[in-house]
């Protein structure tokens, strides 16, 4: 990897992070009316100082608050746009399930609720974590034309909010987009797309990540190295590195931390990994990550995921002996 | 099975006094209140003993067994005198379905809670070496629920699938090499996991079937909520049924839920030793009386289930567990008769919830189930049965 892009290597943990034993039991306990809401509040209050200082121990760039109140990605969004959630859906290939938000009538624009925006504890600077255009209009439940849908979301929902994420200390947007991953997209809709991304990040003060996860982003590479992101993400867990170009002009986010093993990786292996990556793809600069966000571990194992990750990211800042 | 049989699906609430009892923890007096007014309402043969147990917590390890065995008996007759027509405990004598099955058997480590939806979670374990059975897991609660049931026993036993599906794998994938090709890695990945899946199946899941049938089960359902996780693996999850129940007597059934039902067929064309789906619809349906298609959206693919060529009942669910509103009977009915409409044939539909209730309060899951069977009696008038 060139000395150049040594120096542009940026790490960061985006998304939801998982919460503790202690969150887990005291969110229990408040909806069986057995624990105070004070309780909670004090847990997810510790939770959010760990995760603060597991970023910090990793010495990542970019730092999360881990969306540790967020029931889904979609639901705070929904919520504060008056968009009502019911309906139980899995979440991809997970054991996991989101309440779709129900997007019949036309959005009209809303205050973003300062739920939505980073505890002031969260260090500087900071990344927000967003859902997609595209994944948001697909995974709404909807008659309407999901291209509008997509545009709809993008100005009335996302981009306020970006907006409101970049005033509020986020350097990065980190756009989850494991639709295209996962369900792939027809070739008619991604101008649409372009477009949704083009209204997204229209005076928006932050670069923009768009993760492509949950399967193989080489199959888009041609088209995706040339959206209006500040950087494409990929999941190289299902990405054949083969398959991602040369030459890239925007960035790449490597997500090399298996977001739903338990294993933890060997740090050499993975930072070659990364570098393989990076000397194929020669971006204009490299972000490091999870394959996907870490909600899907316990929260153990993700401590011990942003660790290696911190690890990762050491390594492949130190030159390489030839 | 008699047509529109009713039946639950697998778990209810613990009560707090079992909780706390069971976890050494201090009862309230409202905990020991609630034990007293559910005993008199549900007619608990000597609850007062109960009571008196509870006074006397923290509880000594036979003390923690003997509520747990009470907990089974309350639950038991909760579910009786809802009305249903078949019955168990609410898994009252489990911690949970996947973790139960997981604490019985060889090869698993538990790692933590993970998020499943909102607050609710499971604790998950990873595979670490090969996987294999303990002990039988289910035959001293179904020995001593027998024992108290008056109404016929159907037996919750988490499937093969999502056992497999619901862990991590430490042990039958571990070759974390990203650079090789991609097709060769989801090859090695396949591989590993059909490896896996079928050992929880023979090795975990038929031996204890096996066990509980030579106590005398005869109706055990398969619980597969993972089942259609991976929309390219069901062709596994068939297998895997089929591995678990081969050469075993008794009637098997399975339950499904809160998936694409779409993605079953055909894969559960080859599920022919499966006599009954109890499967999910209520949660996806529209909450207007009516029987026409555009009233009852939930329900669109059951005609598929319909023509399934081993003809198994459909175990109809027609109560959304993921909320406090408390389906009427008329809606209910609706439901049922929707679905007999579209079978044509009323011994091939049952009624039930769409999944387990221990999202809910007994005081919402005793009504929502009293609903249920009162509907199936206006459903039963309607159809002249």
């Amino acid at each position: 990897m060139s000395a150049v892009l040594r120096d542009r290597v940026l790490a960061y943990q985006a998304g939801i992070y998982p919460r503790s034993e202690r969150v887990v039991a005291a969110t229990r306990g408040l909806e069986r009316r057995r624990v105070a809401e004070a309780d909670v509040d004090a847990a997810y209050r510790d939770d959010l100082t760990d995760f603060i200082d597991a970023q910090q121990q990793a010495r990542l760039d970019f730092f999360s608050d881990g969306l540790l109140r967020w029931q889904d990605i979609f639901r705070p969004l929904a919520h504060a746009s008056g968009v009502p959630a019911r309906i139980l859906t899995r979440w991809f290939d997970n054991n996991a399930f989101f309440r779709a938000p129900e997007m019949e009538t036309p959005l009209t624009p809303h205050d973003v609720a300062t739920s939505i925006l980073p505890d002031e504890r969260v260090p500087l600077p900071r990344v927000g974590t967003l859902p997609s255009p595209y994944m948001f209009s697909r995974a709404a439940s909807t008659h309407s034309d999901r291209n509008q849908l997509m545009l709809d979301i993008a100005r009335h929902i996302l981009r306020p909010t970006a907006v409101a994420l970049a005033a509020a200390g986020c350097r990065l947007i980190h756009l989850q987009e494991p639709w295209v991953g996962f369900f792939g997209i027809d070739r008619h809709d991604v101008t649409s797309f372009e477009r949704a991304l083009d209204v997204l990040g229209d005076g928006v003060d932050a670069g923009i990540v768009l993760h492509v996860y949950y399967g193989d982003a080489g199959r888009f590479a041609e088209w995706l190295r040339r959206m209006p992101v500040h950087a494409v993400g990929v999941d190289l867990v299902e990405t054949d590195l083969a398959s991602l170009g040369s030459g890239w002009e925007i960035g790449l986010m490597a997500g090399c931390i298996d977001g739903r093993s338990s294993l933890i990786e060997d740090e050499e292996r993975t930072a070659e990994l990364v570098r393989r990556a990076a000397e194929m793809v020669q971006p204009s600069v490299l972000y490091v990550s999870s394959s996907s966000d870490l909600e899907l571990l316990p929260r153990d194992v993700a401590r011990l995921k942003v660790q290696c990750l911190g690890g990762v990211v050491e390594r492949l800042k130190q030159p390489v002996a030839p | 099975m008699k047509p529109l049989l009713t039946h639950e699906v697998g778990s209810l609430d613990k009560p707090s006094w079992r909780v706390k009892a069971y976890a050494g923890q201090p009862l309230s007096d409202e905990d020991v209140e609630s034990a007293r007014r559910w005993g008199e309402r549900l007619s608990v043969p000597d609850y007062p003993a109960l009571l008196d147990l509870l006074r006397t917590a923290p509880l000594d390890r036979e003390a923690k067994l003997e509520v747990r065995r009470w907990s089974s008996l309350y639950a038991v007759r909760l579910l009786e005198t809802a009305g249903l027509d078949a019955v168990y405990d609410g898994e009252q004598q489990r911690t949970e379905m996947y973790d139960w099955t997981v604490a019985h058997s060889a090869g698993f480590e538990r790692r933590g809670s993970v998020r499943a939806f909102d607050n609710k979670y499971y604790t998950k374990a990873a595979a670490t070496g090969p996987v294999s059975l303990r002990e039988p897991f289910h035959n001293e609660e179904f020995a001593y629920i027998r024992s108290v049931a008056h109404a016929e026993l159907k037996v919750p036993a988490t499937g093969a699938y999502t056992i497999a599906d619901w862990s991590f794998d430490e042990h039958y994938h571990r070759d974390g090499d990203l650079t090789r090709p991609a097709d060769e890695r989801r090859a090695a990945r396949r591989a590993a996991r059909r490896e896996f899946v079928l050992d929880v199946a023979r090795n975990i899941i038929r031996p204890n079937l096996h066990a509980l049938i030579g106590l005398g089960a005869g109706w055990i359902q398969v619980d597969e909520p993972g089942a259609s996780t991976e929309p390219d693996e069901l062709e596994l999850f068939a297998e895997s049924f089929n591995a678990s129940v081969e050469g075993l007597d008794a009637t098997f059934s399975t339950h499904l839920c809160f998936s694409d039902y779409d993605l079953f067929f055909p894969a559960i064309e080859a599920m022919t030793a499966c006599r009954q789906f109890a499967v999910g619809f209520a949660n996806y349906d529209s909450l207007e009386l009516g029987t026409a298609d555009e009233n009852r959206p939930g329900y669109r693919v059951i005609g598929k289930f319909r023509d399934l060529p081993y003809r198994p009942i459909l175990g109809l669910g027609v109560v959304d567990i993921h909320t406090d509103f408390i389906e009427s009977p008329e809606l209910v009915r609706d439901r049922i008769l929707y679905a007999v409409d579209v079978f044509d044939d009323p011994d091939r539909i049952h009624v039930t919830p769409d999944c387990g209730l221990r999202t809910r309060s007994w005081e919402v899951a005793f009504a929502k189930l009293r609903n249920m069977v009162a509907g199936t009696e206006l459903a039963r008038e309607a159809l002249g049965l």
